[in-house]
């Protein structure tokens, strides 16, 4: 009787550690992914720092659960001496706890992903019908970047400027292997392939500087294939375009 | 350290096996299921193979290339001839045509005697008790095997080459449904060289008294894969007479 | 003393062996060696100059020729040509080749006894993690400050992949290999392997095989990461060609291992031992094996076809025919998650074995333990695209994989769960077995949160291709399989000895190890939340004091690792002697004495009970 009312009382430093880890993990989160992470420029970038806080909260206690398992098992069942330890209590099973952990681990799982699912539709919806098209080329070892400018001209650009508030559609290829198209700042990327096209869709919410990054190995100067992006207010942008030559 | 080394077992003077040979049997047959396991596996990998780059080539991408049709630039002219890329002839597009259905159907059919004569020996030896009948149709099946890989190099050399040109270079070249047949022919052909190996294996072994009508059980392990080959034979024949079409 | 007519007594000839009395290493190698010239100079004079393929298909048929002339010097050959005409082993030829009175000769050779082969393990295992993290220390050296020029640009793209692909291949045989071999069949009660001389094979090709990466780096290298995208595998140098086929013999050894073992434990368990009382270590070993022999016919696939492509002007991956990058990418990727769960099963496997011992408890829900390895098994079977998220190809898919990735995480968990619940309240021995497997614990949870992160879309599109995923795996296969495979080694030591493990020397490199892998990975997965693509030779100033520190916590895992190393090798000949049984463990491997005898038994045990019992110390009769 006094064994499992010391049992309990132990167990209380236990959960104690566990709350405390827990608070701090929770703590971590909230701030370090937006504080880690790239500022955000648009709604994807938004989303994605977001699930990453959300992720992080949700790992916290489960995080801090197995470290105040570890350490409390240190504290207090380590054999002390030179002998050879007795036996532990032989217990074997216990369909309560088994239960209780899959399911709390299937519950958090479902809640993830309602989570990611959700953040996936949402990223995917509310596609305008009128958007930037820009293409992206990708090439061993840099970016270009094509514009349809007046009177079915084609421009193109080292650069990659795009207006705010307006969304983007790229059409990304490669001419020889494959890329990998990062707008770091963005929240997007998609791969660079020399026989297909692949889409990207955003819509930039902040002015500024962004970066290109190449994030899929091609060669010898992959680490130098980064360029600049810009986004400009509406107009700004519309008159950098009419501003450059055509090309075709 | 001291090593231990000494088995604690004499060894036999007439160098009989450790165990009977029932016991050695049943872990061997194990094995042979999970060796045909893993190249069930590597089939289903190949004819999803097949059927991802059918699938990816809705333009026909799947049976033509633009090049050259045949081994030589056109007009049976050297590299030298065309000095400067510009005096080539513009290239077009190269169209061929599925493979031989008859051909894939015979070397199936080659395959599924050659298996048949492997069954009717391991009968004449495991029921009948005739070691003789077994060795000679052993032996007959190996021969048909080893016909069939003739017929798998005759496919290969029916496969379409075309000639790709490169800024440096021409290959010879060959479209995603003649790789496919590639892989898939070659892959028969060296089934069938392993099974050639293995019916040489069983007919020298009867001869020379390793297998017998007491100790048949090899012919059955042999046997369990050879018809597994002649199985797999046939679903890769139907697949690729089948589904061999431009969509 | 007698003079002329002395008899003498009768010297006991072991007569058996036949080829293989006068066949080793050395031999060989000199055949490997002579076979790769043989093929070189025939298919260098047969194969047309001009072509753009040529210099692919001699260096695929030297390859072919360097493996035959090895299986053929090594002995590996002997047998199938016996058994060709007709000639099988005889009793005496069986313990030659088990290594009967051979002394410590036998581990140079083709020695098909399986404790033999454990210990050839043991060396094939630190030589490539040894290889594999010197290359490591190169790459962290090149990016210990941006725009150093510690190697040459390409040298150091070439060292990434091939760091990759050691490490990869050391990490599948690390404990599978050593102990799925050493242990394993004595835990089953079994006097050997199923197929002892497949046992041979599966070693010795693995030492082909590591041969033909090796020589990759000399000849033009591997310089697009392991995973050798279509289509810039196009643009490799000859080092992809001997790369492709040293991946095609390693799927050999691979399946042969993978065949013996699971034949071993369904075939030859002693009587008694029923499923349910085998040591848990086995249900790794066979649950591991299983995945493999899914897994890596899918390898072999896609360098036969990568081959082809280079040799052949085949057209699987390249546009032009109709091919397609993103086959390969699926190809590989179908082996390649699976892959991951046959390198981490095992460790798991042999911590839940330390745990029950050194806390002196049964393994805590047995069933669960085999359920949770079975589902992780099964479920990693459905989620590779996880790893094409954001190649473009079948966007609808998406959902899908994510929804079987982020399953993944509930047997991941379950392991958890038999872990802490074995530990907890048990009498918890801290030996060094212990205190790497409590590093294992708290590694793993950083490893398999982050994978996580990785498998939900909107994340994986900021953090796909950056040193995030990078920091990722490398917590699990550092953090976690790394340190299970040493808490194995360190626990199972002694009985391939029968000396310890230097207990100060083991907590010196766990310590450096251990706070090695936080300095190093958690300021990589800073690099990569900030930004940093992985694969970089060099990188914005922005990134200089992650990268930094990244550096300064690999060197000190290398010097942990370096401290272990020199302690394996010391104590195996002057460590402090450990007795048969030093952790008074109650299966099969630590009843029998050190070192076992050839066969493991004189007479096969009956088993009446799990080795779980820690209340009586049991004694083979």
């Amino acid at each position: 009787m006094t064994n499992s009312n010391e049992n309990k009382k132990s167990l209380k430093s236990f959960y104690w550690l566990w709350a405390i880890l827990t608070v701090l993990g929770v703590a971590a989160s909230l701030y370090a992914p937006g504080y880690l992470m790239p500022k955000s420029m648009s709604q994807s970038m938004h989303l994605s720092i977001l699930t990453m806080v959300v992720f992080s909260v949700a790992a916290a206690p489960v995080a801090a659960g197995v470290y105040a398992a570890a350490l409390y098992i240190l504290r207090n069942w380590t054999h002390k001496g030179d002998t050879v330890p007795a036996a532990g209590p032989a217990f074997r099973e216990s369909g309560k706890v088994v239960i209780t952990w899959t399911l709390t681990s299937i519950l958090l799982t479902v809640f993830l992903l309602i989570w990611g699912l959700g953040a996936l539709a949402a990223d995917g919806a509310g596609s305008t019908s009128n958007p930037l098209v820009v293409k992206v080329v990708g090439q061993q070892w840099v970016w270009s970047f094509e514009y349809q400018g007046a009177n079915g001209t084609t421009i193109m650009s080292n650069d990659l400027y795009v207006p705010k508030g307006r969304e983007v559609l790229f059409h990304v290829t490669s001419l020889d292997v494959t890329h990998g198209f990062w707008l770091p700042q963005m929240g997007i990327q998609v791969d660079a392939n020399n026989d297909t096209t692949t889409d990207l869709r955003v819509t930039p919410n902040k002015l500024g500087t962004f970066d290109v990054r190449c994030t899929q190995f091609c060669g010898l100067n992959h680490a130098f294939m980064v360029t600049q992006g810009h986004v400009l207010t509406p107009s700004a942008f519309t008159t950098w375009l009419n501003a450059q030559p055509a090309r075709s | 350290m001291s090593i231990d080394t000494h088995s604690h077992h004499d060894a036999h003077a007439d160098g009989g096996h450790h165990e009977p040979p029932e016991v050695v049997d049943g872990r061997q047959r194990m094995s042979i299921w999970l060796f045909i396991a893993g190249d069930a596996l590597t089939l289903a990998a190949l004819v999803f193979t097949y059927l991802y780059l059918r699938g990816v080539n809705t333009s026909g991408h799947w049976m033509s290339m633009v090049g050259y049709p045949g081994p030589q630039l056109p007009g049976g002219h050297s590299w030298a001839y065309y000095s400067g890329l510009d005096s080539l002839p513009e290239p077009t597009t190269v169209v061929t045509g599925p493979l031989s259905a008859g051909l894939n159907w015979l070397g199936t059919a080659v395959t599924i005697i050659s298996a048949g004569f492997i069954w009717a020996a391991e009968r004449a030896l495991r029921v009948a008790k005739n070691k003789s009948a077994f060795t000679l149709l052993a032996a007959i099946g190996t021969l048909v095997a080893l016909a069939g890989i003739f017929i798998s190099f005759h496919q290969l050399a029916a496969v379409p080459q075309i000639l790709s040109v490169h800024a440096d270079n021409t290959v010879l070249a060959f479209t995603a449904y003649g790789s496919s047949m590639i892989i898939i022919i070659g892959s028969a052909a060296v089934h069938l060289m392993l099974l050639v190996f293995l019916g040489v294996g069983l007919t020298l072994r009867s001869i020379r008294g390793a297998i017998s009508v007491e100790n048949w059980y090899q012919s059955r392990l042999v046997r369990m894969f050879w018809v597994w080959v002649a199985i797999s034979a046939v679903a890769v024949s139907a697949l690729t007479t089948t589904i061999n079409t431009i969509h | 003393m007698t003079t002329t007519l002395e008899h003498k007594a009768p010297v006991i000839k072991h007569e058996g062996g036949g080829l293989a009395r006068h066949q080793n290493f050395l031999t060989g190698l000199i055949g490997g060696v002579a076979g790769a010239f043989i093929a070189w100079a025939i298919s260098h004079h047969l194969l047309a100059q001009d072509v753009r393929t040529t210099s692919d298909a001699v260096a695929v048929l030297t390859g072919c020729g360097w493996i035959v002339g090895f299986w053929f010097g090594i002995g590996a050959l002997n047998a199938p040509f016996a058994w060709l005409i007709g000639k099988d082993q005889t009793r005496k030829d069986q313990l030659y080749y088990a290594g009967e009175d051979q002394g410590t000769k036998r581990y140079w050779k083709y020695c098909t006894d399986h404790k033999v082969v454990g210990v050839q393990y043991i060396v094939m295992t630190m030589v490539l993690l040894g290889a594999g993290g010197i290359l490591a220390m190169a790459i962290r050296t090149e990016l210990i400050v941006p725009g150093n020029h510690f190697v040459d640009q390409q040298v150091y793209n070439g060292f990434i992949a091939v760091h990759g692909m050691l490490m990869i291949l050391a990490l599948i045989v690390a404990v599978a290999g050593p102990w799925g071999n050493f242990v394993v069949p004595i835990m089953c009660g079994a006097k050997d392997m199923a197929f002892p001389r497949l046992n041979a094979l599966s070693l010795w090709t693995l030492v082909g095989a590591a041969g033909l990466l090796l020589t990759t780096l000399a000849v033009g290298s591997l310089t697009m990461g392991w995973v050798v995208l279509a289509p810039i595998t196009d643009q490799a140098a000859v080092g992809m060609d001997f790369f492709a086929l040293a991946i095609l013999v390693f799927t050999v050894s691979t399946t042969v291992a993978g065949v013996n073992t699971i034949c071993t434990v369904f075939t030859m368990r002693t009587k008694g031992m029923t499923l349910e009382r085998l040591p848990i270590m086995v249900w790794g070993a066979i649950i591991a094996a299983a995945l493999g022999l899914y897994a890596f016919p899918y390898f072999s696939l896609v360098e036969a076809l990568q081959i082809l492509d280079r040799t052949f002007s085949t057209s699987f991956f390249i546009g032009n025919g109709g091919g397609t990058g993103w086959l390969q990418a699926n190809l590989f990727w179908l082996m390649g998650h699976p892959e991951v769960y046959v390198i981490l099963i095992p460790a798991v496997a042999a911590l839940f074995e330390i745990a029950a011992v050194m806390a002196r408890k049964p393994v805590f829900s047995y069933r669960t333990a085999v359920a949770g390895m079975v589902g992780l098994a099964g479920l990693s079977i459905l989620v590779w695209a996880h790893h094409m998220f954001t190649t473009g190809w079948a966007p609808t898919l998406g959902g899908p994989f994510m929804v079987t990735t982020e399953l993944i995480s509930i047997p991941t968990g379950l392991f958890f769960l038999v872990l802490i619940g074995t530990l907890w309240r048990g009498n918890i021995w801290m030996k060094l077995p212990t205190v790497w497997m409590f590093g294992f614990i708290a590694n793993f949870i950083i490893a398999g949160i982050t994978g996580i992160y990785l498998s939900d879309i909107p994340i994986d599109n900021q953090l796909h291709g950056t040193m995030f995923v990078t920091a990722h795996f490398h917590y699990v296969f550092v953090g976690s399989v790394l340190f299970g495979a040493i808490a194995a080694l360190a626990f199972w030591y002694p009985k391939v000895t029968g000396r310890f493990l230097d207990e100060k020397l083991g907590r010196i490199s766990f310590w450096l190890a251990f706070i090695g892998v936080q300095v190093t990975f958690l300021s990589m997965f800073i690099s990569g939340l900030r930004g940093m693509p992985r694969r970089y030779a060099s990188y914005s100033f922005i990134f200089e004091h992650t990268n930094f520190l990244t550096t300064i916590g690999a060197y000190m895992i290398m010097a942990g690792m370096l401290v272990l190393m020199a302690a394996v090798i010391y104590c195996w000949n002057h460590g402090e002697p450990s007795g048969s049984n030093p952790w008074h463990a109650n299966s099969l491997e630590w009843l029998v004495s050190t070192p076992p005898p050839l066969e493991n038994f004189d007479v096969l045990p009956v088993i009446t009970e799990d080795p779980y019992n820690f209340e009586k110390e049991m004694v083979l009769s």
